[in-house]
């Protein structure tokens, strides 16, 4: 695990620098296993910093989300930078930002941190019900060490890993400024032997499945607002002439919605697994977008946000692309 | 044609430069093709949104066809290209949610090639008259 002070001396350091605006990190939530992100604008606030497995967000959507206001009559631009901390798979996703020209390099500082895996939050507050004091917690090899007034508890890592984590390929980041802690190494591969499974599955079956699913939407946007990849300015859906997407909620808008989602994310998906995180409704979203970047990496051979000299996927094409599909 | 025999609505996107003119081809030429399509001229085929498909599967299409030049010959160079892989990735996320992948298929026909145009509509029409209207995603109030 990250070494706290460390990281807490490499924000201070970067927080005293003139050309930053603030730094975003992680900070103990009110209560229970939630951690939450937390905006540093100046030296006082490091001391709040935190980093533990606890910390699941993405925050690279955050430099997205900034607004930019229309400048005054004799105002200049604010060119300061934002900082950024980022574990692996975070890493992932502003290096295909920049390699959409959504963020430029200059504009935001990272500091990258390696992870070895977070907790799920659904799988915790399943084995701690009662709404706790946010606990203390560390790690070793194989077990997560939690901390909860003096009373030490282990817990397997497998069984509260977020899935994602399991078959992690990037547990360094890949982009960064400041590197904090010793890097890890991986021999994990791609998993995606739950999506064989469910391809091979009859069409009427995999439909009923997710009809099932798309049923539970209550189209709150949630999966596309936390993600850091969905950042046009003004989204398919909600736009009224042409309208994309109805606003009626019922089976075929859902569909609708959720495909049109999973599209915008083909080939740029990092699998962060935020949109799943946040759905209400529990709709494994995440199943969607690891078939579609199954799909990509067999196609194309293309693994979205590890190049960040490379074109996104659907801006660009090989002559010898397949098309035995083609009539 | 038989009455009673389940008439298929196919939404065709062609375009402008090959495969719409292969169509006015066949029809100049008096080939006979099903009457099922309903055409679309679009620009290129790189006009296609994949939306227009999903939509077009909302409103009432029972299949969907997009037409356009063959690799290399598309009349703004590179459009066709980027279709291709577009509707490949498309296609296997319909699948992947259960939706045959013969309902959204792309063709390759140039401006000479109407009578490839009456066999592709042929074929299309023949495979969705198999697998049946879509009920899945259509719209409550669509026709």
């Amino acid at each position: 695990m990250v070494n706290q002070k460390k990281l807490r001396e490499e924000v201070n350091t970067l927080i005293s620098r003139n050309d930053v605006k603030y730094i975003i990190g992680w900070e103990k939530g009110s209560y229970g296993f939630k951690m939450k992100p937390f905006f540093i604008t100046s030296s006082e606030d490091v001391d709040r910093l935190v980093f533990n497995p606890l910390c699941i967000h993405n925050l690279t959507v955050y430099p997205m989300l900034e607004e930019k206001l229309p400048l005054r009559k004799d105002a200049t631009e604010d060119k300061s930078k934002i900082g950024v901390i980022v574990k692996g798979c975070d890493s992932r996703a502003i290096v295909q930002i920049i390699q959409e020209k959504g963020l430029n390099r200059e504009d935001i500082v990272i500091i990258g941190i390696p992870c070895s895996g977070v907790i799920d939050p659904k799988k915790i507050e399943r084995l701690f019900p009662l709404k706790s004091e946010t606990p203390d917690i560390d790690e070793d090899e194989k077990n997560f060490i939690i901390i909860i007034k003096d009373k030490i508890q282990k817990i397997p890592k497998q069984d509260i890993l977020m899935d994602k984590c399991k078959t992690c390929e990037f547990p360094n980041p890949l982009i960064y400024d400041t590197f904090i802690g010793k890097e890890i190494e991986t021999v994990k591969n791609a998993d995606y032997k739950e999506i064989e499974s469910f391809e091979k599955k009859k069409l009427s079956d995999k439909w009923e499945y997710w009809e099932n699913q798309f049923d539970k939407c209550i189209r709150c946007y949630a999966c596309r607002n936390v993600c850091p990849l969905c950042y046009c300015k003004e989204c398919m859906v909600d736009q009224l002439n042409p309208q994309w997407v109805r606003r009626s909620v019922n089976i075929s808008e859902n569909a609708a919605w959720n495909i049109m989602r999973a599209f915008h994310l083909a080939g740029r998906c990092i699998g962060c697994g935020e949109c799943e995180r946040v759905c209400p409704a529990d709709i494994p979203l995440t199943k969607l977008n690891k078939k579609l970047e199954k799909d990509v990496y067999e196609m194309f051979d293309y693994k979205p946000g590890t190049n960040i000299e490379e074109k996104p996927l659907l801006s660009m094409f090989k002559p010898d692309d397949p098309e035995e599909f083609v009539l | 044609m038989q009455k009673d025999e389940f008439q298929p609505n196919i939404v065709a996107f062609l375009c402008n430069w090959c495969s719409y003119a292969g169509a006015d081809l066949a029809g100049t030429s008096r080939m006979q093709y099903p009457p099922n399509v309903k055409i679309i001229r679009v620009m290129c085929s790189g006009r296609v949104n994949p939306m227009f498909v999903v939509n077009a599967l909302q409103e009432g299409a029972d299949g969907v066809l997009i037409g356009g030049c063959h690799p290399g010959d598309c009349h703004y160079i590179q459009g066709n290209y980027f279709t291709r892989r577009r509707m490949a990735v498309l296609k296997k996320l319909l699948e992947y949610i259960g939706f045959d992948e013969r309902r959204v298929r792309m063709t390759w026909v140039s401006a000479a090639e109407g009578k490839k145009f009456a066999e592709v509509i042929s074929e299309v029409t023949e495979d969705i008259k198999k697998l049946g209207p879509v009920q899945k995603i259509r719209r409550a109030n669509s026709w």
